[in-house]
């Protein structure tokens, strides 16, 4: 490479984050040739980044707030193993704007936007006062930091149904839908608890909510030579209490034309606060095709792997090549997409069961591999998944030349996963992209809500697939019991193998 | 041996043999049953081939077979005749109990000791994994004892309520 003489010398990453995200950063810097530094809590001691990682570095206790959350600790960590940069990954200390500051002041490189564009973006009246100047179009929405009798007279005004969401929210914590006045006010306590234990600060404001709407969100790239390029969207909108759940791109609601003014409303929202590295602009896509900015995320998202599959751009590498003060790879906006890909999120969830999480040791780990499968995952057979953390514990990700042809792969892929020791999603998954709704591109963000659920959409099954079941349980239930026998018996023998061989032989004589 | 495997609410007679043999309501069936871990099975069945992932709890069997879940009840004979006779009979009266069902924080508890409850209806609220989950009476009743307090951490299986 000799376009650019590189500004900042990166040669050890330090990864302040955990699970399968870690495990990505460290490919990427691997990819580059680069060092990696993992940090970790007790309770990760043995954990897929940290026996990855080229250096490991003890944090603290397994409580978030004791260890992923402790900047001093994480700081400490990227000084004494000599680490250049800090990846913070997404969640913990990604869109903490005072973090940024104090890797930057410490002379370290955040690889991340700038310290101001995060407090900006994170600050959702900031965020939105920044956007409209840019002609950015908005859902009407109150103030933050309103008391619960103002919010209560403004929400009349808006008109119900509305969003209650967490200023400082992120990933669905802390955010309610309410349909009617008479739910406001406990829908209100509840996402303020919820945002005041994640985030240590129970403000919210509510926003407009469209029904029927779509979830598209825009991939941003921006480098520190004035370029900024869209990716192309992602289509979110298969969501479970405002958790993403299947991720796509393209979405097959956009069109050419949506595309273009979509991606230009996404460069200028993004050029608005000055942002540089990955970033990406949140949209709500209503039946019309009329769109209004959410907010922008000032971090890698969690689905970014659906947009590295039909751009072909490795985004945490080209996150690490902006962050030395390199012009990024392209220069160009992603128009097109190449081909279509999938990824569906493996919770540790009952999904039988309220998607109630689920702890515990994995015994049988089975991961799919084959043509256009990808799987970014944390863990591995012997794994203990604690209630420490996030109960996603990997991603399936799948590509193809159609949307169809990505599905019937992922279904592909969904039935050679299996992972035993603790409750998962993957059944939910697999009942998603056999309903009709899902495989003709007809979904919202409140379709697995309200019209999806695991009884009605499962096909009841067949006469002979419950005699299959029931031969399975039937002989799994006899081997155990043959095999309770021969255990116990050799125990409970009064004599000697020879005294008894002896007294066999006679009976058998 | 004789069984009598319901699946879901579907009853089978199945015989399994000294030999090996499978026999479903009477009829002979060709099965091939292999373990490959602890709960991992294959299957071959009229050229089928089917992984089956089997879980077992509190006399209950939990089957996954091509990412769909079939929960069972396995009875041999003697316990087919004792619940007959009435023996292991259930009933949906008496004390029930609601357990954690992972570690986790007790966030709220929006109900009181005698309160009269209905099927549905959210006994306790519990913080795990960064999310809220409302755990819900399986059934009408009334709360006799509340065995925890907001605030408190408890572990997995912990009898959070009782219900009776």
């Amino acid at each position: 490479m000799t376009e650019q003489i590189p500004s900042s010398k990166i040669n050890k990453v330090l990864i302040a984050n955990r699970g399968e995200i870690a495990v990505r950063i460290h490919r990427a810097c691997r990819d580059l040739g680069i060092l990696s530094v993992a940090v970790y809590s007790d309770v990760d001691r043995t954990a897929l980044h940290v026996r990855f990682a080229d250096e490991a570095v003890h944090i603290g206790a397994p409580a978030p707030r004791e260890s992923y959350l402790r900047m001093d600790r994480i700081i400490d960590a990227a000084k004494k193993s000599g680490a250049d940069a800090i990846h913070p990954g997404y969640g913990f200390l990604a869109e903490n704007a005072d973090f940024a500051q104090q890797v930057a002041d410490e002379g370290l490189i955040f690889i991340g936007p700038t310290p101001s564009a995060i407090r900006t973006m994170g600050d959702k009246e900031r965020a939105r006062t920044a956007v409209r100047k840019h002609n950015i179009p908005l859902l009407p929405g109150t103030d933050a930091g309103l008391r619960d009798e103002d919010l209560i007279a403004a929400v009349k005004q808006i008109g119900f149904p509305v969003l209650v969401k967490a200023v400082a929210g992120g990933g669905g914590k802390g955010m309610r839908a309410v349909h009617d006045e008479a739910e406001f006010a406990s829908a209100l306590a509840t996402a303020r608890r919820e945002a005041e234990s994640a985030f240590g600060n129970g403000d919210v404001y509510v926003e407009k909510l469209l029904v029927g709407a779509r979830h598209i969100e825009f991939q941003i790239l921006a480098d520190q030579h004035g370029n900024t390029i869209h990716l192309g969207e992602r289509e979110c909108s298969i969501q479970r209490r405002h958790q993403k759940l299947v991720e796509e791109a393209p979405s097959s609601f956009m069109d050419d034309d949506l595309r273009q003014r979509m991606g230009d409303m996404a460069i200028a929202a993004a050029q608005a606060v000055d942002y540089v590295n990955a970033g990406t602009i949140e949209c709500m896509v209503d039946k019309d095709k009329n769109y209004y900015f959410l907010e922008m995320n000032t971090r890698l998202q969690v689905e970014h792997p659906v947009t590295e599959l039909v751009t072909g751009i490795d985004l945490v590498k080209e996150q690490i090549r902006i962050a030395r003060g390199r012009r990024m790879t392209h220069t160009q906006s992603f128009l097109e997409p190449k081909g279509w890909a999938i990824e569906c999120r493996i919770n540790a969830e009952d999904p039988y069961n309220g998607f109630i999480p689920s702890v515990g040791k994995i015994t049988t780990l089975l991961t799919p591999t084959g043509p256009g499968v990808r799987v970014d995952s944390g863990v591995y057979n012997g794994y203990e998944v604690t209630p420490y953390y996030d109960s996603m514990i990997a991603k399936l990700i799948v590509s193809g030349e159609t949307r169809s042809e990505a599905i019937l792969r992922m279904r592909r892929a969904l039935e050679e996963y299996t992972i035993m020791g603790v409750q998962h999603n993957i059944p939910f998954h697999i009942n998603l992209l056999n309903s009709f709704s899902f495989m003709a591109g007809q979904i919202d963000t409140n379709f697995i809500e309200q019209r999806f659920s695991m009884d009605t959409y499962e096909e009841a099954p067949t006469e002979a697939e419950l005699e299959t079941a029931a031969i399975a349980a039937t002989l799994y239930a006899h081997r155990q019991r043959q095999l309770a026998t021969q255990v116990v018996t050799p125990g409970k023998r009064d004599a000697s193998n020879w005294k008894w061989m002896g007294r066999y032989e006679r009976m058998h004589r | 041996m004789k069984y009598i495997t319901t699946i879901n609410d579907k009853q089978f007679e199945i015989e399994i043999g000294n030999d090996g043999r499978v026999l479903v309501n009477g009829e002979p069936r060709e099965v091939d049953f292999l373990p490959l871990e602890a709960s991992l099975y294959s299957i071959i069945m009229n050229n089928q081939s089917l992984q089956v992932v089997v879980g077992e709890g509190d006399g209950m069997y939990d089957l996954m077979i091509r990412g769909r879940r079939y929960e069972g009840k396995v009875l041999d004979e003697r316990a087919q005749l004792m619940l007959m006779r009435g023996g292991l009979g259930e009933s949906d009266s008496g004390e029930i109990t609601i357990r954690s069902p992972m570690p986790g924080l007790v966030v709220a508890i929006p109900v009181t000791e005698g309160e009269e409850i209905v099927k549905g209806q959210t006994v306790i609220i519990l913080e795990s994994m960064k999310m809220q989950n409302e755990l819900k009476s399986p059934r009408d009743g009334t709360v006799q004892r509340i065995s925890v307090v907001p605030g408190e951490s408890v572990e997995q299986k912990k009898i959070l309520i009782t219900i009776v």
